[in-house]
This record gives C-alpha cells, sequence and structure tokens, in this order.
C-alpha cells in the first residue's frame, strides 16, 4: 500500500458522501476519519483559516499558517472553503453550501451554537428544509444537562471522564494521556454516529441529529473504575508501579525503557521461560534456585494483586528485581522486544515517536504514506512520511488523494462551481470579506 | 434512563462475534446497542479471561458475575462453540454463513489453525465483512508478537509520550487502547464497510492492526519526526499553547480524599477572567503573568502559585466558578464522582442500570454516541455463559434438537 504519489483509482467506502466539516482541533479526527474513507469533506473556515492551523508543531519548526504539521495530519484529504458566519452575507453562502451536503460536521460552545442559531445557523431550520441532512455536535458534555454551557479541551475532558485520575504516580499530580485523547475518541465517536445515521438516512431518506460527549465516550476508558465502584463502593486510585511484583512493570534498558508482563497465568509464556533466558546469557545469577524457582512457579492472582501476599515474599521479591533489573538493563529495548517476543514472553518496547518512525515492522508493511505537500507561499512543498491508516480495507482502500488544503484553496471550485454562485459575486461576497 | 424499544440503525444485521477480553468484544458491544443480533462464540475450553476478573460481585462466583466481562457483552447472545472440537468448523461456517459481520482480535495464528481466515469465510458467505483485529497486523516481521492494551500503550508510543517527564514512563493506568480507540475505529471501518456492501453488494475484509489503529492517533507526534527529526517526550500535564494548564491540588475532603482540579487557561482573556476569581492572590496582579508569552515563560513559578491559591479551595465548586467566568476547569472525577456526585451525567442518564440473574441491578456504560431519532441502547443485560446456546443452534441456525444434543455429546456445542 506504498504511495509514491497521490491516488484516487480505487472505489472508496464513501463515494459520494459530502461532508462539510467546520471544526477545529475538537473535531477534525471525526472528518479525516471521513474523508480518508472517500467522503468529500469540506473544510468550512472562517476566512484567516481556522485555528488549528496555528498549533505545533510546525514544519521545519517554522510557525505559520501554511506550516502546521498537526493541521496537515488532521486535514489532509480535505478542502478548504472560507466563509464568515459572523456576516450576514457569509452566513447566506453557507445555507447555499449546506444544500449540497449529506452531513455537516461541527464543534462549537453552547454560546456560539445558539449565537449562531439566533442569526439563522440553526440545525433544525436547515433539517427541516432538507430532511435527509445529518447534523453532527461533537461537544464536551452534551447538548444538554447543567455542563452543557461547560467550556472544554482534551485536559478538561480527561478530567472529567475519570481516566486523568488513574494514570501518573500515587505521590503525583493525576495526568493526562499524550495525543489529545479526548478529541481523538470524540472524532471515533462521532464518525460512529455519522455512519449510523447515514446508513439509517440512505435506507429511509431521514437524517437525524448526533451528538458526542467527549466525557461519555471517553468514560469508557476508565476499564473496571466505575463498576469496582458499583459492586464494591471503592474508587481505584493510579498506582503507578505500586504493588508490582518483578516481571510486571516498566525496567530501564541499554536505551530506553521496556515494559515488561512476564508471570501473569495465562499471559504468553510463563516466567520459567524468562530465567532460561536470563542463564542461556549467563545472567540468570541465582533465580534457578529453589526459593526463587518455585516461588515463581507458583505465582497466582493473589500474589500478583494482593499487598499482604506479596509482603510475605518480601526478601525474594527484592533479590528477584535486583537480578531481572541488571538483566534488562544490558540489553536494548529492541533486542529485549524482539528476543522476548520470540520466547512468547509479553514484553513491549516503549518506543519514542523515532522508535515507530524507523520500525521495521511498519515499514515491511508500508504503514507510511509518501506524498507532497505544499506549504508557505515561495516555499518548496514538503515531502512528507504521513503515519498510515488505522485499518486496511481490501475492497474499498483508504488512501490520500489529496494534501491537506490551504486557506481557501477550494473557495473557486466550491462556490461558483457546486453551489453555483456567480463568479463576480464571488469576488464581491471576498471584498467584503464574506469568503 | 433512555428507551428500550425503537428502530435502530443495524437492526436486521448478526454478527458473529469471534472475539474476546476488550477490544473485541467492545466493537461487539457497540454494534449490539445499535440494533445488531450480537453472537458471541465462547467455549469452556477457552473461557473469557474477563468472565473470570475483577471486580466480581461480591459474595458470588462463577462465570456471570464479572462485571468487566459482563459491561462490554450486554445486549448479546452467548453461543458455546469448542473451536478444538471435531465438527466444529462446520458449525462455525454456519454461522458465518448466516451473519453479516465476523468478528475476530485473535491472533493470525490462532484463526488460521480454525480455518477462519478472510478467503475461507468467503467460501460460505462471500459477502462477508471481515474484521480482523491483529495486534501487528497480518504481515510484516512481528506479526506473531503477543499483546493487549497494557503492552500497546508502550509499543506505541502513548507511555513516552505521557506522564512526567523526571520519571519512568508507566503507562496511564489502565489499558487505554482497548477501550475506545481500537473497538472504536473497528466499528467505523465496519460501517463504512456495511455502506460499500448495500450499495454493491461487495463484501471485504478489514484488517485493523492494533499497532497502527493506535499509532495513528499519535500522528502530529510521529509527523514531527519524520518530517523534521524531533523526538518528542512526554511534558506531563503541559500544553503546547495553554498556559496555566494542569491539574491542581484542593482542599482534601473531609474523609481526607484527595480533590484535584484540571484549568486550561487558552488566551489572555481567559487569563485576565480566572484572576477575577483569584482577586486578591499575588499571581493576579503580576503584569509578567498577563500575556501568553509571560505566563509560558514563567510556567514553573506560575504554576506553583496557581497550586498555592487552589490547595485551599473545594475543587468542585471552584471548577463551577472558574467555568461561570468563562474559563475551562473541572473537579477530576474518580469512579465515586463518575457514579453518585456527576448532576450531569445523572441528568443525561448516560449510565445503565440493567437486572442481570446473579449480579442483579448493575451499571453498564450506555451508548458512547447518542443519535437523537434512532438511539442506541442495551435492550438486555449479559448473557449468562451458553445462555443462547440451544436458541442459537435451533432458531439461527437451524439445527434439530436431535442434532444440537449430538453437538453437545461430542463436545462440539461446550
Amino acid at each position: 500500500m506504498g504511495h509514491d504519489k497521490l491516488s484516487a483509482m480505487a472505489p472508496t467506502a464513501l463515494d459520494g458522501v459530502r461532508i462539510l466539516d467546520l471544526t477545529s482541533e475538537m473535531g477534525h479526527y471525526c472528518g479525516k476519519l471521513l474523508a480518508d474513507l472517500g467522503a468529500d469533506v469540506i473544510k468550512v473556515e472562517p476566512p484567516g483559516g481556522e485555528p488549528s492551523r496555528a498549533r505545533a508543531p510546525f514544519w521545519n519548526g517554522e510557525p505559520g499558517r501554511e506550516t502546521s504539521l498537526r493541521f496537515w495530519y488532521f486535514n489532509a484529504n480535505k478542502r478548504s472553503a472560507t466563509v464568515d458566519l459572523g456576516q450576514f452575507d457569509g452566513r447566506w453562502l453557507f445555507g447555499q453550501l449546506v444544500k449540497t451536503a449529506d452531513i455537516v460536521i461541527e464543534a462549537w460552545t453552547a454560546a456560539e451554537r445558539s449565537e449562531l442559531a439566533e442569526h439563522g445557523v440553526d440545525p433544525d431550520a436547515y433539517m427541516e428544509a432538507q430532511p435527509s441532512l445529518i447534523w453532527v455536535s461533537i461537544t464536551g458534555f452534551g447538548l444538554d444537562g447543567p455542563k452543557s454551557g461547560w467550556q472544554v479541551t482534551d485536559l478538561i475532558a480527561q478530567a472529567a471522564s475519570g481516566i486523568a485520575t488513574l494514570a501518573g504516580y500515587p505521590d503525583g499530580s493525576p495526568m493526562r494521556i499524550a495525543g489529545n485523547q479526548a478529541y481523538i475518541v470524540a472524532g471515533i465517536s462521532a464518525a460512529q454516529g455519522a455512519l449510523l445515521a447515514l446508513l439509517q438516512a440512505e435506507a429511509t431518506g431521514r437524517g437525524q441529529r448526533v451528538e458526542t460527549s467527549m466525557q461519555e465516550a471517553l468514560s469508557i476508558c476508565q476499564e473496571t473504575a466505575h463498576l469496582q465502584w458499583d459492586f464494591q463502593g471503592t474508587s481505584r486510585q493510579r498506582i503507578g508501579e505500586q504493588h508490582r511484583i518483578p516481571g510486571i512493570g516498566t525496567y530501564k534498558t541499554r536505551d530506553g525503557y521496556i515494559y515488561s508482563m512476564v508471570g501473569i497465568p495465562g499471559f504468553g509464556a510463563p516466567w520459567s521461560a524468562l530465567v532460561e533466558w536470563m542463564e542461556e546469557e549467563g545472567q540468570a545469577e541465582d533465580l534457578t534456585d529453589p526459593p526463587y524457582a518455585e516461588t515463581f512457579a507458583s505465582l497466582n492472582m493473589r500474589m500478583l494483586m494482593d499487598p499482604e501476599e506479596q509482603a510475605k515474599f518480601a526478601s525474594i521479591f527484592a533479590r528477584v528485581q535486583d537480578v531481572l533489573t541488571r538483566f534488562y538493563a544490558s540489553k536494548t529495548s529492541m533486542e529485549l522486544y524482539e528476543q522476548g517476543q520470540s520466547r512468547r514472553l509479553l514484553l513491549g518496547q516503549v518506543a519514542t515517536p523515532a522508535d515507530i518512525g524507523d520500525s521495521k515492522h511498519l515499514a515491511a508493511r508500508e504503514w507510511w504514506l509518501e506524498f507532497d505537500q505544499p506549504t508557505k507561499l515561495g516555499s518548496d512543498d514538503a515531502h512528507l512520511r504521513f503515519p498510515g491508516p488505522p485499518y486496511r480495507m481490501s475492497a474499498t482502500p483508504t488512501s490520500i488523494r489529496r494534501p491537506a488544503p490551504q486557506i481557501g484553496e477550494h473557495n473557486q471550485e466550491v462556490w461558483v462551481d457546486e453551489v453555483g454562485i456567480p463568479a463576480e459575486d464571488l469576488i464581491a461576497f471576498a471584498g467584503e470579506g464574506a469568503v | 434512563m433512555t428507551s428500550t424499544t425503537g428502530t435502530r440503525p443495524l437492526d436486521g444485521i448478526r454478527v458473529a462475534d469471534f472475539s474476546w477480553f476488550g477490544a473485541g468484544p467492545i466493537a461487539g458491544r457497540t454494534l449490539a446497542d445499535f440494533g445488531a443480533d450480537v453472537i458471541r462464540v465462547e467455549s469452556e475450553a477457552r473461557v473469557d479471561g474477563l468472565r473470570l476478573a475483577q471486580p466480581q460481585k461480591p459474595g458470588k462466583s462463577g462465570y456471570n458475575v464479572c462485571a468487566y466481562f459482563n459491561n462490554f457483552n450486554a445486549d448479546k447472545r452467548s453461543f458455546l462453540l469448542n473451536m478444538s472440537a471435531e465438527g466444529s468448523r462446520e458449525v462455525a461456517l454456519r454461522l458465518i454463513e448466516r451473519s453479516d459481520i465476523f468478528l475476530s482480535n485473535l491472533t493470525p495464528r490462532m484463526f488460521e489453525r480454525w480455518g477462519l481466515t478472510y478467503e475461507e469465510l468467503c467460501e460460505v458467505k462471500p459477502d462477508i465483512i471481515a474484521a480482523y483485529q491483529p495486534m501487528q497486523g497480518l504481515t510484516g516481521p512481528h506479526r506473531d508478537f503477543l499483546g493487549f492494551g497494557a503492552v500497546l500503550t508502550p509499543t506505541t508510543g502513548i507511555s513516552h509520550l505521557s506522564g512526567d517527564p523526571e520519571r519512568k514512563p508507566v503507562g496511564v493506568g489502565t489499558n487505554y487502547p482497548d477501550y475506545a480507540v481500537n473497538p472504536g475505529h473497528t466499528i467505523v471501518a465496519i460501517l463504512a464497510a456495511l455502506r460499500h456492501r448495500r450499495r454493491t453488494g461487495q463484501g471485504q475484509r478489514i484488517e485493523l492492526a492494533q499497532i497502527e489503529s493506535v499509532a495513528a492517533t499519535m500522528g502530529p507526534a510521529l509527523l514531527d519526526y519524520t518530517a523534521n527529526g524531533v523526538n518528542q517526550i512526554r511534558k506531563g500535564n503541559q500544553s503546547s499553547w495553554m498556559c496555566p494548564h494542569g491539574i491542581y491540588r484542593c482542599a482534601d475532603d473531609p474523609s481526607g480524599r484527595e480533590r484535584w482540579i484540571a484549568i486550561a487557561v487558552g488566551d489572555d482573556a481567559q487569563w485576565e477572567s480566572l484572576c477575577t476569581v483569584a482577586a486578591g492572590t499575588s499571581f493576579a496582579s503580576d503584569d509578567r503573568f498577563g500575556t501568553l508569552l509571560g505566563r509560558r515563560r514563567t510556567e514553573d513559578e506560575l504554576n506553583a502559585q496557581v497550586s498555592d491559591w487552589t490547595t485551599s479551595f473545594d475543587a468542585a465548586s471552584l471548577a463551577i466558578q472558574l467555568q461561570s467566568v468563562g474559563v475551562a476547569a473541572s473537579l477530576v472525577h474518580d469512579a465515586e464522582d463518575m457514579c453518585e456526585h456527576d448532576d450531569h451525567l445523572a441528568e443525561r442518564g448516560f449510565y445503565e442500570y440493567l437486572d442481570h440473574p446473579e449480579t442483579d441491578i448493575s451499571l453498564y456504560d450506555g451508548p458512547i454516541v447518542k443519535l437523537h431519532d434512532t438511539p442506541g441502547y442495551l435492550a438486555s443485560a449479559a448473557p449468562l455463559f451458553g445462555e443462547h446456546t440451544f436458541e442459537v443452534a435451533t432458531e439461527v441456525l437451524g439445527y434439530s434438537a436431535e442434532e444440537v444434543a449430538e453437538f453437545a455429546a461430542s463436545g462440539v456445542l461446550s
């Protein structure tokens, strides 16, 4: 699936679906997923460009509206048309554009949503005129309820969904998961909703409103915390590395870290396979002696989870931890990962972006996509090695058909050729700043 | 609570769910929420580890009392089929022939051994939508590596990029990728494939390599490396552009429970608003903090001062106060907050409480996206182990009662 150039040959799953994407970073993953699946996604942005165009990281570290790697990643395959929804003419133009769309995606704040509705940018009104329209709202807390008017960011959503409290060290603060995961998960949830509504609309002719609450969508990542509360009336706490017996946890290696999950019954090769490996390398020291070997041959869930039970084995665990720490520290993360996995030991490299970028596995799978991305005026195109898709579909492969758009790059084709605004009118609209 | 009747978008769609643990069954659960008939294939010979995990209903034991399993399998039918028993493949293929979607997160070695590759499924059901979720994909040098969420968090860069830069990257406290990212991506692909099938009659194979699905969420950091050669590192709760941006300690509650508040200030106007709430503090009148650049330059000092300020407040009240002046803030919720004290979640009826023969009325996650006219809902709690074996074998697969008895005797339906 490697791409030397942009491709547009294969059929796509969302052929013929037209989507208006009014979001910035809070919602742009939804439109990316749908655009990569073949939908015609038009970014509808204010004339100066939407805010995530100014977000780091930047190409060559140069800040600018046409150099954001973050923007490029989330907006490849989309087209850009500008319109000022703060102006009467802009709102009229937008109304004309909505008539050509199947799905609208927005991530407005509650205040923006009600102000726009007062000025006629009103989902219910559009949907009444156009019953098959699907209107997707990506929100922090939902469209109703006491917090529906609250401000949200990735950090706030992670805090409000019960997951930040589980991440980090017990003696430190709750932690945010990297990568704006609240925006990612909201985007995935909204894409599911949009597609469910599309299946329904294509079967019945009726569109509907779709609503994602970041708090709710992320809250399922609490794992068992809420379930434990329901059954036992206790709140799970972040544990960092507490109560980890030897073989389980994050260890320093020669060049980084390895995550080790050896010894849980039923998960990969048993502890003895790890000691065998250490022995072959001449690094098992005394771990083959009966007290150590026997303790680890009889590991059970109580020893894994119950601090009191673990206390009984404190001296044995301390010695084993010592030897194992030395063993892991003597090899690189990749050596441990590959050699351990070849022995069916559950080890995982704590990968940095460079490790992923240089991964021979991902390279062999031709995951990365290569294409040229235009940058700011007067600069050469950026040749990008671009992260690939989350899934491979055999009949309707996803692809990069076009790089991320520059601000208003497709104004002419969208407004004039597709919406039917006379070219001279568009010039007038541009003159007054409506596009 | 939301409704429990009505048309749903996936009515009439059947899913042969051969998955287990987290990422697979959760995808099946969402399909069920939206109307699909999801037949969860299980076996006494290979019991889903989550049926035996924690938390379990106090005072109860067995396969049916773990909420971890039950939450992900509500509204499905449990069908026992031992794929190691002779004759089982015929039954599996009949189920697949009568299904629209095949779902599996088994390792490639396992479904190859069982004879359930896409090509083999197509022989009985040419338009099947077959979704595979192998950890590393169906090809490549690491194809047969083992793993699940706990290993994916490190291998996809999430551990390296999350948490305190001064300390070891210990992950995020959960098997994070298993819950929303991998099942969610799987559903997006399945729904897109369903649309394609409706339009063309053509099914297809979906290969979601879990490592790729999670790496795709880290796009900007990966591009920073491939385009700029910059290898990013974790930076705690700091933002690349908001400041202050962090989680600050507040007053403990009367029982000594730690309470924290998250605050994210995006621009100077929000900073001024925060300062109106913090009037009288030294930072509120410190000109150095008036601009984003100034705040970023002095971020450590500023965080220390904000932290000093929040420490005497009730976190929930302070969050409400900050939100009332337009500053993004929230109490850092723990499970008790989520389930008991968040009036907002309660008013929206997000959590569902369903009755179950062994766990009584217990909590389930509601559907993770809201469709206003054809909403998802949970029509039933989790199935008991093997509860629907006979029903599925006769009604769906069309076997006679005698045939079912034979399959049971030979260990196929067990």
